[in-house]
């Protein structure tokens, strides 16, 4: 492999000129060796055993490449080689679809056409093999990209074109229930690691011929597979050629998660907040297409980008579309108030605690005071430590091993409750507090939550110091930092800033399906009607006159 | 383009009452109900005609000179010497009057809630979120003012209706009779200057995507802000007659003191911080926004960022220069600036310069 992968030098982290095919790598040739820029330019030769040596001497060390050369039936004048990877290629497939349609199939047709050396490439390719997808390439390096992403290439001797047979099959994870987004209400299936199999998700939701699903390779020693997905006459023509320029800038050596375009393709890449959504969820996913939002998919990883990204998405959440609009516009409500809660009750506590005591009532304040009594810290040194604690508790809860994971949340829990409680450590309403906090942080989107977890920690020593001025001044700074994004040329808080009358069927409420006639304005412009007038369900006429 | 943001009809509005009303809010009715006691209302309503009037002038000179500036303008009507001296001193009136907003807003910050902390922290705080704001250009702070806008209504609404218990109607009683004519037009002076601030338009128009709606935004912020005004001052006066009105600073905040609601919604004076901070935010953005895109207009620059953090020093420094204490500013405020205010900058130059455009035949009969 090492021939293959070259060292990249700083100077090819530029903003390249990108090729047809979006694969956006750009390579400088290099003498005495095989780099990739090298290979889509070098041609096969006719002769068998020189492209073998070839491909050889380029996958040398790899010891997953198998080599399987034969002949074509009884007639040993026409020579043929196979070039798989082991687990990648399906070696059913090969050996039923390949070998045997070549080797032992073929006189059944032979009888009937003449074989000879010239039209050996025509006639396999037409009659023979009886794989599902066949395409062919003249180049080394059309060779090797379909060896090592899976597929088998059929070199015949004599003839410069390679055939390559789609054989992908490696050993993948079942399409299962998903494990981070879960719902009462509402399809289970969750996107897996395998590219296709998650376009066939979102296929299936979307029978539609304007659904498009645009390949592209990313990255220059992975070069991982990139699908962009996106409804034609829905989405904006802008955001997909917006889209696809920033995809094609990117020129790294490496795509292993969604997560490393997102870094590369944002807006604001210094904002603590998320302006690119991701979802295991093909519902979820389609939902967005749907509304005129393009989909980032990347081979290997079952977390799927949609972009522009829009705060108030951070509320939203499929079921919401599925239970009762009253149900799921109660359950938005309660939701922004524990985004608040979580951004905010600790400071507002210290605060209250510190400079505000007169806001309380009387006997609240007295029983708060009663409590802190014994306590030896200042209000915010232990808020400070009950929520480091909490977060350590929870990181921790995330990174344990399964087995061990129960038993530390529960000893961490008796510990950060009861135990630091008992010993005087900290107030009992500060546990309390920190416990809603870090719960009511769970009930909203979990990227946005982050960011939230984050911002929490400033405001309180913000509250420390200037008591609620101070939290007043940090939100005001989140808000004006709230309103400086956008995603995808997309202001971050529409549709409640820039207002949008129609939009706010979806924000803080969730209107009946009959009500949302359109798509949200900035997102779906290009097509904002999605449905009907009139569709509001009447009683049937008859009814009054019986 | 300095400034690439453009506002439609509805955020202009909104922008408009944030500007205006959280401030009036707080200090007009101390000093209407000062004056002219029970009949200070009198006064908000000639002070709203006055502003409809002074909107007028300025939007009816911004028509004239589609796509610019009053700082731009200026110069078409008065020539380039004159103009640029008037644009001059338009920038600098802008930041005179927003130093004195930061210093009201200190000044407020330190009486009434936090007596012990330095004046300059509060200044310095609001001034460096509004710096981030004005950075990023007239869309952002106007987006802020779309979420902060309902907030300061409702507030309004919320605390006047929560006090409505301790309101009593007579105290307004009798009308007209006992004070006169002349205390009322005395009373108006003030909070005519504070609602003339519409003359922002001047400044924003080119910034509008309906440019025509100019009169629109004019008269509907002016009608919201003076509706909401006179709401508190009646409120205020119900709650406690003019006599004890008059001798406070803060009126709104004793109305919301006055508020008990099943022994738990009580001392919701923080309710009046929250409002005042984040409509001073963007109050205090839009004028020093106005003073920055002023100063680049006026060198000519290509673009104003590199100008914020200079004018956000000279204001901050104008700001605790200008005034000894809360009462010095407080009397200024009351006595010397609406006169000032309204026959200069946010009157009389302004019908001087429309006269002028007329008379020299700028008119061109472009709408």
């Amino acid at each position: 492999m090492a021939r293959f992968v070259k060292p990249l030098r700083a100077r090819q982290f530029g903003r390249g000129q990108s090729n047809a095919g979006h694969s956006g790598v750009e390579e400088q040739p290099k003498e005495n060796d095989y780099s990739s820029q090298d290979l889509q330019s070098l041609d096969l030769s006719a002769d068998l055993q020189t492209n073998l040596g070839q491909i050889k001497a380029i996958l040398s060390e790899c010891s997953d490449v198998i080599y399987r050369e034969f002949d074509f039936a009884q007639d040993d004048r026409i020579k043929l080689a196979i070039i798989y990877v082991d687990g990648l290629a399906s070696k059913s497939q090969n050996s039923d679809q390949i070998m045997r349609a070549l080797m032992l199939d073929a006189p059944l047709v032979e009888e009937r056409v003449e074989f000879t050396r010239e039209r050996a490439f025509t006639l396999i390719k037409k009659k023979l093999l009886t794989v599902h997808q066949l395409d062919e390439t003249n180049s080394l390096g059309g060779v090797i990209d379909a060896v090592l992403s899976g597929d088998t290439v059929l070199l015949v001797d004599g003839h410069t074109f390679a055939l390559i047979n789609g054989t992908r099959g490696w050993e993948g994870r079942k399409v299962e229930e998903s494990q981070t987004e879960i719902v009462v209400r509402g399809p289970r299936e969750a996107f897996v690691e395998t590219l296709r199999v998650n376009t066939s998700l979102i296929r299936r939701k979307i029978h539609n011929p304007n659904l498009k699903i645009e390949m592209m390779k990313l990255g220059q020693v992975t070069r991982t597979e990139v699908a962009l997905a996106y409804i034609k006459g829905i989405v904006n023509d802008k955001l997909i050629a917006e889209v696809k320029e920033r995809l094609e800038r990117i020129n790294v050596d490496s795509i292993l998660e969604t997560g490393y375009i997102e870094e590369l393709i944002e807006d604001n890449p210094r904002s603590p907040f998320p302006t690119v959504f991701h979802t295991e969820r093909p519902d979820k996913v389609a939902a967005q297409l749907l509304e005129g939002r393009a989909a980032i998919l990347v081979d290997g990883t079952p977390y799927v980008m949609t972009v522009p990204f829009l705060f108030i998405e951070s509320l939203q959440f499929p079921e919401d579309y599925y239970e009762r609009s009253l149900v799921s516009s109660a359950a938005r409500l309660v939701r922004l108030f524990a985004l608040l809660i979580s951004l905010l009750a600790p400071s507002v506590y210290v605060a209250i605690i510190t400079f505000h005591q007169e806001m309380l009532p009387t006997s609240l304040l007295l029983s708060l005071a009663a409590q802190r009594e014994a306590v030896p810290l200042p209000a915010i040194v232990e808020v400070y430590a009950m929520e480091i604690a909490f977060e350590i508790l929870r990181e921790a809860g995330i990174r344990l091993p399964r087995q061990v994971g129960q038993a530390v949340s529960i000893v961490g829990a008796l510990i950060i409750g009861e135990a630091a409680v008992r010993a005087g450590l900290v107030a009992p309403g500060t546990v309390i507090l920190v416990a809603l906090t870090g719960i009511a942080s769970f009930t909203y989107s979990y990227s946005s939550s982050l960011s939230i977890r984050l911002l929490r920690f400033p405001i309180m020593a913000l509250a420390a110091t200037l008591g609620l001025y101070g939290v007043i001044c940090g939100v005001l700074t989140i808000l004006v930092h709230l309103s400086t994004l956008r995603s995808f040329g997309t202001p971050y808080l529409f549709p409640v800033a820039p207002l949008s009358p129609g939009g706010q069927k979806d924000v803080a409420i969730r209107a009946p399906w009959w009500a949302m006639s359109r798509r949200p304005r900035l997102v779906g412009m290009n097509n904002l009607r999605r449905e009907a007038a009139g569709l509001k369900p009447k009683p049937p006429p008859t009814r009054g006159k019986q | 383009m300095l400034e690439g943001g453009k506002i439609n009809t509805r955020q202009a509005i909104a922008l408009m009452v944030t500007m205006v009303l959280p401030t009036a809010f707080l200090f007009v009715t101390s000093v209407t109900g000062h004056l002219a006691k029970q009949d200070g209302w009198i006064s908000l309503l000639l002070s709203i005609f006055t502003a409809l009037l002074i909107g007028w002038v300025a939007v009816n000179l911004s028509l004239r000179f589609p796509g610019k500036t009053l700082f731009q303008y200026v110069e078409l009507i008065l020539g380039r010497w004159l103009g640029k001296f008037v644009a001059f001193l338009y920038v600098l009136w802008y930041i005179h009057i927003n130093a004195l907003i930061i210093r009201e807003y200190g000044s407020f910050l330190v009486a009434a809630f936090m007596p012990e902390t330095p004046i300059s922290v509060f200044m310095l705080l609001i001034l460096a979120i509004s710096a981030y704001a004005v950075r990023n250009g007239l869309e952002v702070f106007t987006r802020v003012n779309e979420i902060i806008f309902p907030l300061i209504l409702v507030t309004v609404i919320v605390t006047s209706a929560l006090a409505t218990p301790e309101m009593d109607l007579k105290r307004l009683q009798p009308v007209f009779v006992e004070n006169g004519p002349v205390p009322i037009l005395k009373a108006a002076f003030m909070p005519a200057a504070w609602m003339s601030e519409i003359v922002m338009l001047a400044v924003l128009s080119p910034y509008l995507t309906q440019i025509k709606d100019g009169y629109k935004i004019a008269a509907t912020s002016t009608l919201i802000t003076g509706t909401f005004l006179i709401i508190s001052f009646v409120g205020g006066i119900a709650t406690f007659g003019p006599e004890v009105i008059g001798g406070w600073l803060f009126p709104a905040l004793n109305s919301v003191r006055v508020i008990h609601l099943a022994n738990f919604l009580e001392r919701l004076e923080v309710t009046v911080m929250v409002v005042w901070v984040a409509g001073a935010l963007v109050k205090i953005s839009v004028f020093y926004w106005a003073a920055v895109l002023g100063s680049a207009q006026w060198l000519e620059l290509k673009d104003y960022r590199p100008l914020v953090l200079p004018v956000g020093i000279i204001l901050f420094a104008t700001s605790i220069m200008l005034h000894d204490s809360i009462l010095d500013l407080f009397v200024f405020l009351g006595t010397a600036w609406p006169p000032f205010a309204l026959t200069t900058f946010q009157g009389g130059f302004l019908l001087l310069l429309l006269a002028a455009a007329i008379i020299r035949g700028k008119v061109g009969k472009r709408k």
